[in-house]
């Protein structure tokens, strides 16, 4: 049994590096203020849509671009550029999350996952 | 509130609904307990089994109250009111029942009833009947009060299938609920889920869930009469069964995401995917490790470790996706219905319980408990919920770790290294590996709650890469050790068997992949060298896994089909791997080979790119294809897209090719979704959705010549504003007179804004609205540019900051009706379908051959 023990210390091993590995790289949520001050590393953001600032998708200049302003958890205003096509149900949304990086003034997302009130969650759903 | 029956309310269902829920949760508790004593004192079998049966039978009447309030309409109970109405196709009646948490755990609670009749049957006055009836019923006591939905002190049991709304706190105090209005306002089946796949892709998978309980069962079983050898022949057809069953309902997961939703694929590493793909993984594992113990003995601590692991994992899944502990970490997620603390006793008591089983010495057993429950009590009356049971999970993993090295059976002698068995473990340690690894990251939304940390989840492409390594490794294996024998083999003979497959793989992977991957255009640049020398690595893995399987059906079982379920099987999953990953590293974004309108103006320009603009009646490249918008309909909820693909013929015209009408569901309670439509061809698939769409279909006829809204632009020569069809560019400012002239004279001041219009075939239209100004009047005079249907009026300037201001309004007809649609090519994806059929009829092979095997020797 003992190459099998060699094997059992190399697989502990690996899953103790995994951990180390994936937590230096992996991104972590934040609000502006952390993105701002750490430009290079990619975050998540949680905040919700600032509704009184214009949402800005013109499919017939760039169908995956869509502009609009998040308010981050600490209430803090940033024009946010993602760099998808505007999603469904956009201007419902009861929180987003951002993922990408600071460049220049503005947020650039490559990513966004929104949480409806009413998507894939029934009870929550507006009821009239 | 309560006690008042109103004349249309039939509280008999509910009142039959809940006396079942009742009997059986007691049915389950007495089989329990009479089950466990039966160890004792045999006498106590005959109520255990009478037990069990009650329970399956209230459960079954559970089933059917349901189905015959929800049948019958009996909107005044939630669960009927939630997931049905009357405008509803009767067909999904079945979905209806398990869209929700309580009918997914009766679901899940029906199939553990189903393979526990069978195995008591089985396993009927046989030495395992007990043991692994009384872990059985003990899981259906914790099923059971799930759906008791009482109070306990402050803590809530179970949610109650059978509340009436009036008595559900979310809806008790809405006017509708308090006027008895049900029937107009009932719910209904959510309308995406309105579809074969969630008739066939639930039961499928918690029929799988189920079986994992039967290892789990025998494994317990094992530890408690210490008996670690003997029930692994029993399991092995069910452990297999399990395998067979809980892959299929993953597939038909994936099935489902690629045809009907728009993730843009058939996986996407989402948390609810990983959590019913990890216990597969280790049950796979734990498949193998008993078949080494069945051929040659030993593995016992591995076994145990992975058969238990994989229910564990199943109950752990149900607490991730179910406790809403991930937030947003995951797009599919149920709803929390406060039942995260019992979720998590529940995965915590079976824990402990194995635990505890594995000491075999009294006092130390003894101490254990004590200890724990010691914790229990002071996390839940003084709190540190989280520091207790984290040092209950450390003193546990150690305590497991003690028991190995104190009381498991050791093999003495050392495993060949050229043995089945020892590559066959090894693989098995592969398995749990990767499961363990993709756990980590799936639970990264509990790590953060434990750790009070701020960790995202990761990405797709984290998965893929983790992955990489494990899929070429297991692929290799997988190739290889179907040539080595039990115990022994001759290294020569192994290798020059194993080296036709390897170099034949070899020769046909590189020459796939160097096309594939190195020599060719766009879509492979973005790719690193790292990960494209992956790819084909895999790929060269992957045949050789097919290659030399076919090699051992063909010619060491001579293609006998009944001997060959595990090759076969295997020959599946290495085309699932083959497939996956060439559909998914090809994948071809077709959007992104269209020559875009440079406008830079509005920003920079970006590569990834995988949207189309397409206008009503424009057509436009889009990859090999010409792509046309011809229009819109609605069908009920449902808003399809007419899309045509021509291709270019010899003589270089386009031609019909096909067409796709991918649609938007325009869902009430939901809001808008996607749903793809795809070409299928043998060797690839064309998979398009809508991104973005109006979907007003108004058919009566606009005003072709009025104008739209007016809108106003401020500033300079040399801006630019934009209308939908052109650029336009305030060129220059002519004036008749200087401004000397004007404040000399009387006369009219007449500025002219030379507009230059640029369409977007670059062609050039010029308009000139004027402003002009007498009197300190000012009477502008506006411009339309007749062939772009833009109307120009010149009306202000701001002598301040040199700025002018000018309305532009667009022609209505301008406005024609577009689509933003994403295309995609995945290329050989059929490879996966068929691997997952050829893997499942191994598996099935393999099944019945072993029950077979296992008839002839008993």
């Amino acid at each position: 049994m003992k190459k099998l023990h060699i094997v059992g210390i190399i697989v502990i091993a690996l899953a103790i590096g995994v951990i180390f590995v994936s937590l230096k790289n992996t991104s972590t949520y934040a609000d502006f203020t952390e993105a701002i001050s750490n430009p290079d590393k990619e975050y998540h953001v949680v905040g919700k849509l600032d509704k009184d600032q214009p949402l800005i998708y013109d499919p017939k200049v760039n169908a995956d671009q869509f502009m609009f302003t998040l308010i981050d958890n600490k209430g803090v205003h940033k024009q946010v550029v993602l760099h998808k096509s505007k999603p469904q149900d956009f201007e419902k949304s009861e929180q987003i999350v951002l993922i990408g990086k600071i460049e220049g003034n503005e947020f650039h997302a490559n990513d966004i996952l929104m949480k409806c009130p009413s998507k894939y969650n029934d009870n929550k759903a507006p009821i009239n | 509130m309560k006690d008042i029956q109103y004349i249309s309310e039939r509280l008999w269902a509910g009142n039959l609904g809940n006396a079942f829920v009742v009997l059986s949760f007691v049915g389950a508790l007495l089989s329990f307990f009479a089950y466990y004593l039966s160890s004792k004192n045999i006498s106590f079998i005959k109520l255990a089994r009478i037990a069990f049966n009650v329970h399956g039978f209230a459960v079954i009447g559970i089933i059917g109250t349901m189905f015959f309030m929800l049948l019958n309409h009996y909107f005044e109970y939630q669960y009927v009111w939630q997931h049905s109405n009357k405008s509803m196709d009767m067909k999904y009646i079945l979905s209806c029942f398990w869209e929700g948490q309580e009918g997914s755990f009766l679901l899940w609670t029906f199939w553990n009833i189903f393979l526990g009749m069978i195995l008591k049957r089985q396993l009927k006055n046989g030495e395992w009947e007990i043991p692994v009836m009384t872990v059985f019923s003990l899981v259906q006591v914790f099923l059971a009060s799930m759906l008791l939905g009482v109070y306990l002190f402050d803590y809530k049991i179970g949610s109650n299938p059978f509340l009436l709304m009036k008595e559900h706190s979310e809806f008790m105090d809405l006017p509708f609920v308090q006027m008895g209005k049900y029937e107009s306002t009932a719910r209904g089946l959510n309308p995406l889920l309105m579809n074969y796949w969630m008739t066939i892709h639930p039961p499928t998978l918690f029929l799988g869930f189920a079986s994992t309980l039967i290892p789990f069962a025998f494994a317990i079983g094992a530890l408690w009469n210490r008996k670690y050898n003997e029930w692994q022949k029993i399991a092995l057809p069910w452990t297999y069964f399990c395998i067979l069953i809980l892959g299929v309902g993953i597939l038909m997961g994936g099935a489902w995401a690629y045809e009907a939703l728009s993730f843009g694929g058939f996986w996407a590493w989402d948390p609810v995917e990983n959590s019913s793909l990890v216990p597969w993984l280790v049950v796979v594992a734990a498949g193998h490790t008993m078949i080494i113990n069945k051929n040659k003995g030993g593995s016992l601590f591995t076994t145990h470790f992975l058969a238990i692991g994989g229910f564990l994992l199943v109950l752990y899944s149900t607490f991730l996706t179910r406790s809403g502990v991930l937030g947003n970490a995951s797009v599919h997620a149920f709803t929390d219905l406060g039942m995260t603390g019992q979720l998590v006793l529940y995965v915590i008591t079976f824990v402990f319980i194995t635990v505890a089983l594995l000491i075999n010495e009294s006092l130390f057993k003894v101490s254990y408990i004590v200890v724990s429950i010691l914790l229990l009590f002071f996390g839940m009356l003084y709190g540190y919920k989280r520091i207790l049971l984290m040092v209950w999970l450390v003193g546990s993993g150690i305590v497991t770790f003690i028991s190995y090295y104190k009381y498991f059976p050791k093999e003495k002698d050392e495993e060949e290294l050229y043995s089945r068995e020892f590559w066959m473990f090894l693989g098995s340690l592969l398995f749990l590996l990767s499961g363990l690894i993709i756990t980590y990251f799936t639970s990264i939304p509990v790590i953060n709650k434990l750790f009070n940390t701020e960790f995202a989840p990761p990405k797709v492409p984290v998965y893929n890469n983790w992955m990489m390594p494990f899929a070429i490794l297991i692929m290799l294996l997988i190739g290889a050790t179907q040539f080595l024998k039990y115990k022994k083999t001759d290294p020569k003979k192994f290798f020059k068997r194993i080296s036709y497959s390897f170099i034949l793989a070899l020769l046909f992977g590189l020459a796939c992949s160097i096309p594939l991957y190195f020599f060719s255009t766009s879509e492979t640049k973005s790719i690193g060298t790292w990960d494209l020398i992956g790819y084909s690595t895999l790929l060269v893995s992957g045949l050789f896994a097919v290659f030399s399987n076919i090699d051992y059906f063909l010619l060491i079982l001579k293609g006998k089909i009944s001997k060959s379920g595990a090759a076969i099987a295997h020959i599946g999953f290495a085309m699932v791997l083959i497939g996956a990953l060439i559909s998914t590293s090809k994948k071809v974004t077709l959007a992104k080979n269209i020559s875009d309108k440079k406008l830079t103006a509005l920003g920079k320009d970006f590569d990834d790119r995988e949207s189309i603009l397409l206008t009503q009646g424009d057509t436009l490249p889009m990859g090999p294809y010409l792509v046309s918008y011809k229009g819109k309909r609605r069908i009920g909820i449902d808003v399809y897209f007419d899309v045509e693909y021509f291709k270019l013929n010899k003589e270089n015209k386009p031609e019909f090719d096909f067409a796709l009408e991918p649609h938007i569901q325009d869902n009430p309670r939901m809001g808008q979704a996607a749903e793809p439509d795809t070409k299928h061809y043998l060797d690839k698939d064309i998979y398009t959705h809508i991104a973005a769409a109006d979907l007003n279909v108004d058919t009566s006829a606009k005003k072709k010549n009025g104008f739209g809204e007016a809108k106003n632009y401020v500033g300079h020569v040399g801006d630019t504003i934009f209308s939908s069809n052109a650029l336009v560019i305030i060129d220059s400012l002519r004036s008749n007179l200087s401004k000397e002239q004007y404040e000399k004279n009387d006369s009219a001041l007449e500025v002219t804004a030379v507009l230059r219009c640029v369409n977007t075939k670059a062609e050039n239209f010029m308009a000139y609205p004027k402003f002009i100004i007498q009197h300190n009047v000012v009477i502008p005079k506006e411009d339309v540019q007749k062939e772009l249907g833009l109307k120009f009026v010149f009306w202000k300037i701001n002598p301040d900051d040199g700025t002018i201001e000018i309305t532009m309004s667009e022609k209505l007809a301008n406005n024609k009706d577009f689509i933003v649609m994403k295309a995609f090519v995945f290329p050989y994806i059929n490879v996966l379908w068929l691997g997952c059929l050829i893997m499942a009829f191994g598996t099935g092979i393999a099944i019945v051959e072993r029950i077979r095997k296992f008839k002839v020797q008993s």
